[in-house]
């Protein structure tokens, strides 16, 4: 599987990363609730690849780095 | 309570409530099991599906999961291989094994339904005033023997292992099973998992142990319980799935169809696209995000999941995306590529979904 993170631009022009693509397709929002993204942290500290919003692939060291801020 | 004994004095208002009541039963919502009837598969719409995921459970029809510790051991499908369901039911589940797999200590087969907190709060489970719940279903199996299952809380650190007898092949079986409400550990009152019950299709030794008690440990089926995994083509169908509050199993609880298709959108929704359902056109500047508003068929459990399926028929702009999902609404946007109408429509073969499930 793949992840890739989603950045969403507002209309005042600002940004947020709010959301992550698994699989190209399927859109998985930041809800604590959702069983999904409970499996997508767990599949990203298991060592899964997370790409950013550009398609970059992230180290392991950025990628749990990121996963330490979310909700 | 007969015929002959009912009195005027007993039909006076709410008496026949509370005698039901008082004998652990209830009026509306009886059966905390959703899609106990097996009649809805809206991801698919009564297609076969093997188990190949070991990371996490697969959704098949409404509501039901299953799990495999080893990929591609089984399949779901609803009203596999075709046979009768029991009187009154139409749809089945179906489970096939797919080889004769011998399980090892750490495997776990099972077919699952996560129940919502909310749905489950009032049994009062890990307090002194926990209240006993009646599981029952109607069964069928070309193996013989004693089965089983497991209620569990959402850790699986308090978990009831039940066993039951199918004692003829290829027969509709009834089974109930009285479960003590548990008077300790953590049970879900919110909208996490509540309780959990789940059936074995093959279990190994970490998984199980004494059978019909309260266990702190995650056993999940009794020791020496039937594998159906372990035999080539076996089949395991169930139907009729209720859990109830009380000791007695009282008669399937049949909801009407359109309420029983809103309490599964709740956790999964399928926006169909068939007849140009869902058809979006405007003018609209080279570049420009195009984005619209679908109001979900009802609010969901928690923000879901969301995909786009299928290839929409798209004029000025590409496939579209989501643009964000909350539990009452779905936003769903294209880019213009040039400075023109821009449109994009679905077909019986695309649509959106939204997965919110426990």
């Amino acid at each position: 599987m793949t992840y890739q993170l989603f950045q969403e631009t507002l209309l005042n022009g600002s940004s947020m990363i709010n959301k992550v693509i698994k699989n190209s397709n399927i859109i998985i929002t930041f809800a604590p609730d959702n069983t999904d993204y409970r499996q997508f942290k767990i599949d990203i500290a298991s060592g899964a690849q997370l790409t950013d919003a550009n398609n970059n692939v992230m180290t392991s060291e950025q990628a749990n780095t990121f996963l330490a801020t979310l909700p | 309570m007969s015929l002959q004994q009912i009195t005027a004095n007993d039909l006076q208002t709410g008496s026949l409530e509370n005698y039901m009541a008082n004998q652990g039963g209830a009026f509306g919502f009886k059966n905390r099991i959703i899609n106990g009837a097996m009649v809805f598969d809206q991801r698919d719409s009564g297609a076969s599906v093997t188990i190949t995921n070991t990371s996490s459970r697969t959704y098949t029809i409404d509501r039901w999961s299953s799990y495999g510790t080893q990929a591609s051991k089984f399949s779901v499908q609803q009203n596999a291989g075709a046979v009768t369901p029991p009187t009154g039911f139409t749809n089945y589940l179906g489970a096939v094994s797919a080889s004769a797999y011998s399980v090892t200590s750490g495997d776990i087969f099972n077919i699952n339904q996560n129940i919502e907190g909310y749905n489950f709060a009032d049994l009062a489970w890990g307090t002194s005033s926990a209240k006993p719940v009646t599981l029952s279903f109607v069964v069928y199996s070309s193996l013989t023997g004693t089965f089983g299952g497991a209620i569990t809380n959402s850790n699986n650190t308090r978990c009831y292992p039940f066993s039951y007898t199918i004692s003829a092949t290829n027969t509709w079986t009834t089974v109930s099973v009285t479960i003590p409400g548990d008077t300790t550990g953590t049970w879900g009152t919110g909208n996490g998992t509540g309780i959990a019950v789940s059936f074995s299709l093959g279990m190994g030794s970490t998984y199980t142990g004494s059978g019909n008690a309260w266990t702190g440990s995650t056993i999940l089926a009794p020791t020496g319980s039937v594998s159906v995994v372990g035999t080539s083509a076996a089949t395991f169908y169930i139907t009729g799935v209720q859990l109830e509050k009380g000791t007695v199993a009282t008669p399937f609880e049949y909801r009407d169809y359109g309420r029983e298709l809103m309490m599964c959108q709740r956790y999964y929704t399928k926006l169909d696209g068939t007849n140009n359902g869902l058809w979006w056109q405007a003018y609209s500047a080279s570049g420009q995000n195009f984005a619209f508003n679908i109001t979900n068929p009802v609010t969901m459990r928690t923000q879901p999941t969301g995909a786009v399926y299928g290839t929409w028929t798209v004029t000025n702009c590409g496939q579209p995306n989501l643009g964000g999902q909350s539990t009452t609404q779905t936003s769903i946007y294209v880019t213009a590529t040039s400075s023109a109408t821009t449109a994009f429509y679905s077909s019986s073969t695309s649509g959106i979904t939204l997965s919110a499930e426990l």
